[in-house]
């Protein structure tokens, strides 16, 4: 006898243990946990059949399952009722089942509760409207040019006058010059310090120019770069 | 305002909003006290009773709606079909009724409960409006704590929490199925 068995409908590992205790008219407070897990991991794998995803927290049950049937085969060395391993899953079978229960009450009470029909609040626009008329009574093209035109003078920019000058300056220093300017000093003083150098002109535009001409003029094997130690002085040797 | 003029308002207010209106909206724009405005909305909602009008008034929480009679569902679904009235599944139900009863609640309390993720259906409810995010827990991570919010009352027909349905089963029915379970097992021995 073959039958399909709607596996989708478990929403997770507990759901699933229930269906189990329910179908073979389980006691829950008395698990018979070898045949449970047994019946357990058949489910599994019929999932795995029907090639549907077991999720890790199906396997995970499976685990536990299987950890508590073992733990019970051992024997105990504690008289303790409370021992038993199959508390903490009871309890947590109950406690699920408990939300389980009042969840289809929660059902009922939605069914009941949609065929009482608000009225859609999309339908109004009274808001837009009123804002409509604030925003555009009695307003011509000119008020706007006016407005655009004292805005534009907050601004300090008028319109159809000519359009605004920015300088622009043109490199002082550029990289050619500056290899000449390192040359002329190491034509002097065989050993230069860096800092030297950029106290001649202590400028951003001068400062990139000489670091750009430094990298340049080492590539070129015409200096050499020494440190002697970190965060000291860096000093220009001629080659 | 004297009470029929306060009924009149908070009337044609609840008509053109659609949504649920707040108690406190009402009082700011009447400027008028939270008891009278309550005095008239409850006599509101017996006149409609009373008569039994096509349309009932719905309080949830402080938040009150018009809504049309459940008994005239059939007619008005033949008259238009509402699209959005979609139920929740059973995952979203289950997942809501874990949320509503233990909350402040956070994901991984409902997981452990639910015996499975949860991230999904959370975020959907989310979503919906019928959960948010009501406080963050003072633990490592901070996780966050979900509570249900006004359209879930509304959304069950609610007027407050204290209308849940009691737990089928609670703390104490557990332990009295055990020590029954117990007493059992001392007879038989």
């Amino acid at each position: 006898m073959e039958y399909i068995v709607n596996l989708n409908k478990f929403q997770g590992p507990f759901d699933l243990l229930f269906h189990l205790i329910e179908e073979h008219e389980i006691e829950i407070y008395d698990i018979p946990i070898s045949k449970i897990t047994e019946q357990y991991i058949l489910y599994l794998d019929k999932m795995a059949d029907y090639s549907m995803d077991v999720t890790s927290e199906f396997i995970l049950m499976a685990s536990t399952l299987i950890e508590i049937k073992s733990r019970m085969l051992l024997p105990s060395f504690s008289k303790d009722e409370e021992d038993d391993p199959r508390q903490d899953l009871v309890n947590r079978l109950i406690e699920y089942k408990i939300f389980k229960n009042v969840s289809e009450e929660f059902k009922n009470r939605e069914e009941e509760e949609l065929k009482f029909l608000p009225k859609p609040k999309e339908e109004v626009e009274y808001d837009f409207k009123f804002n409509e008329q604030i925003l555009f009574e009695e307003i011509n093209v000119y008020d706007l040019l006016n407005s655009i035109s004292s805005l534009l003078k907050r601004r300090k920019l008028e319109i159809g006058r000519e359009p605004p000058k920015f300088n622009i300056r043109y490199d002082e220093y550029s990289v050619t010059n500056c290899i000449k300017i390192i040359k002329d000093i190491l034509k002097e003083k065989p050993k230069v310090s860096l800092l030297d150098i950029f106290n001649i002109d202590f400028n951003k535009a001068f400062i990139i120019a000489i670091f750009l001409s430094i990298l340049e003029m080492s590539r070129d094997n015409k200096i050499k770069i020494i440190q002697d130690n970190l965060f000291e002085d860096i000093y220009l040797i001629s080659t | 305002m004297n009470n029929t003029e306060i009924k009149s308002a908070v009337e044609s207010m609840l008509f053109i909003w659609g949504d649920p209106l707040d108690l406190k909206d009402m009082m700011n724009i009447l400027q008028i006290s939270k008891d009278k405005i309550e005095d008239a909305l409850n006599s509101l909602i017996l006149d409609y009773e009373k008569e039994d009008r096509g349309i009932i008034l719905k309080k949830f929480g402080d938040s009150y709606q018009l809504k049309t009679k459940d008994k005239n569902y059939k007619y008005i679904s033949s008259l238009y079909k509402p699209s959005t009235h979609r139920g929740l599944s059973d995952a979203a139900m289950e997942t809501l009724s874990i949320i509503a009863y233990k909350q402040p609640i956070t994901k991984i309390e409902v997981e452990q409960i639910r015996g499975i993720k949860s991230s999904y259906i959370i975020n959907a409810l989310k979503d919906r409006n019928l959960i948010e995010v009501v406080d963050k827990m003072d633990k490592p991570g901070n996780p966050l704590l979900y509570g249900t919010t006004k359209d879930f009352l509304s959304y069950f027909g609610l007027k407050s929490l204290e209308e849940l349905p009691k737990l089928p089963y609670d703390e104490d029915l557990r332990s009295l199925e055990k020590e029954e379970k117990e007493d059992k097992k001392n007879e038989t021995e």
